[in-house]
């Protein structure tokens, strides 16, 4: 199965939780056969790219999504529309360049509604490797 | 001579042409002849100032007489050309790399996170059959399409867009996007973003920033219309004028009234494009370099 619709199966898990997973609660979430340390590996990336956060439970570590489904699509459109003033770096094209400013509102409290654990997030940047945050104890 | 006339070339090309441009409407009628228009009038203006920087210590030199033009006053002339010259090319040049590394990086970051959030069973209806490029629908109430150019390009749209289009609007809008991406306009804006970026003041940089970017969508609108029909662009640009966006009540007028370019209109705009990059190089440039060359030693 193509790694991209594993992460995307991963995150509705976690984005469909009441709270933070282990890795094997994840892996039998999946209604699928996976191989335990494929879940693993697929969160491991997740977590690299900003969207999971790793919360460490005891001995184990347990997952977390960084951000609401629906924050991170707000986030997305206000990227999109270059939201960010004069830093266009015309990244995305797009169809209509500008909001009104209903619904600039309308994303940005869609980005402020259920707050997620982080406060939150622009496009949520990876983690470089060097400045790796451990777990909080 | 050739100096004054580079820099008041330079002046004029950075300020009172691109200011008339971007308020005048016939370059809506020729989008693509428009654009070069654009570029040629910036690559103008750049050369312009470049030569000016070159030319002037070599002018005011030999102005002093043949005595003093050999030695240390011609290292002295030449290397304050070279640094003036090449202040302008660095900054232009550190500018547009920089834009192009952050921007990319900021491109994939943003496809990987539409990935995440694919609505893959509406991206899946409405992508299958034939679509060149991959779809992606994101869930959110404000209707909005845009595409994520580069090497795994994306088509996004909302689930709202795909609510409020019906079929052919909606084919109208992928067909636009379909342009933007296979005639790499991200490309272009690039260059008008990091030359804003380079030269914010005095230069009337982000108006030709913004009038090409409105250029370039009412391009993208020609193919949308080309692909469907001039009822389905218009209908789709209708759906997103709720968004307020102020560009799409001019592009929606434009497709509404059909506004179409002369053959004639557009050939005449290449060839002012033309005409703006050679005749100064024909008539400044190369005049200069035939006496300053021999002048300095050069090609005797």
């Amino acid at each position: 199965m193509a790694l991209g619709e594993l992460e995307r199966a991963v995150m509705a898990q976690l984005w469909a939780a009441p709270g933070p997973l282990t890795v094997r609660e994840v892996h039998d979430r999946l209604d699928r056969e996976l191989a335990y340390t494929t879940v693993m590996t697929v969160l491991g990336r997740l977590a690299k790219k900003g969207v999971v956060r790793q919360e460490r439970d005891g001995k184990a570590y347990r997952y977390v999504a960084a951000s609401t489904r629906e924050q991170l699509a707000a986030s997305l459109m206000l990227d999109a529309l270059g939201d960010v003033g004069e830093d266009r770096t015309a990244a995305l094209v797009a169809f209509v360049d500008r909001v009104g400013p209903e619904e600039a509102a309308a994303l940005r409290a869609a980005l402020q509604a259920a707050p997620a654990p982080t406060g939150l997030p622009e496009v949520p940047q990876p983690r470089t490797d060097g400045e790796e945050r451990g777990p909080e104890s | 001579m050739a100096s004054v006339w580079l820099a008041v070339l330079a002046l004029a090309l950075a300020g009172p042409v691109p200011s008339a441009l971007a308020r005048a409407r016939w370059p809506q009628r020729v989008p693509r002849a428009a654009i070069v228009l654009w570029q040629a009038i910036a690559l103008a203006a750049v050369l312009a100032a470049v030569g000016s920087a070159l030319a002037a210590p070599e002018e005011l030199l030999r102005a002093l007489g043949p005595e003093q033009r050999r030695g240390t006053a011609m290292v002295v002339a030449v290397a304050v050309a070279a640094v003036l010259a090449g202040l302008i090319v660095l900054r232009l040049l550190g500018v547009l790399l920089l834009l192009a590394v952050r921007t990319r990086r900021r491109r994939a970051r943003h496809r990987d996170m539409v990935d995440l959030l694919d609505r893959a069973e509406r991206s899946a209806l409405v992508g299958g059959a034939g679509a060149k490029t991959v779809l992606r629908v994101l869930d959110g109430a404000v209707p909005f399409a845009y595409c994520v150019p580069g090497r795994a390009p994306r088509v996004v749209v909302t689930e709202a867009a795909l609510d409020t289009l019906d079929d052919d609007e909606l084919r109208a809008v992928l067909a636009h996007e379909q342009a933007h991406l296979d005639a790499r306009h991200d490309l272009v804006r690039e260059g008008f973003v990091a030359l804003h970026q380079a030269f914010p003041v005095l230069v009337r940089s982000r108006q030709a920033r913004d009038a090409v970017g409105l250029l370039l969508e009412m391009l993208a609108d020609d193919a949308g219309r080309a692909r469907c029909s001039d009822t389905a662009m218009a209908g789709a640009l209708e759906a997103f004028l709720a968004t307020g966006d102020t560009e799409v009540g001019a592009r929606l007028e434009r497709v509404r009234a059909r506004r179409c370019g002369g053959r004639a209109l557009a050939t005449g705009t290449y060839l002012a494009a033309a005409a703006v990059v050679v005749v100064p190089t024909v008539g400044v440039v190369i005049p200069w370099l035939s006496v300053a060359l021999p002048a300095a030693g050069v090609l005797r």
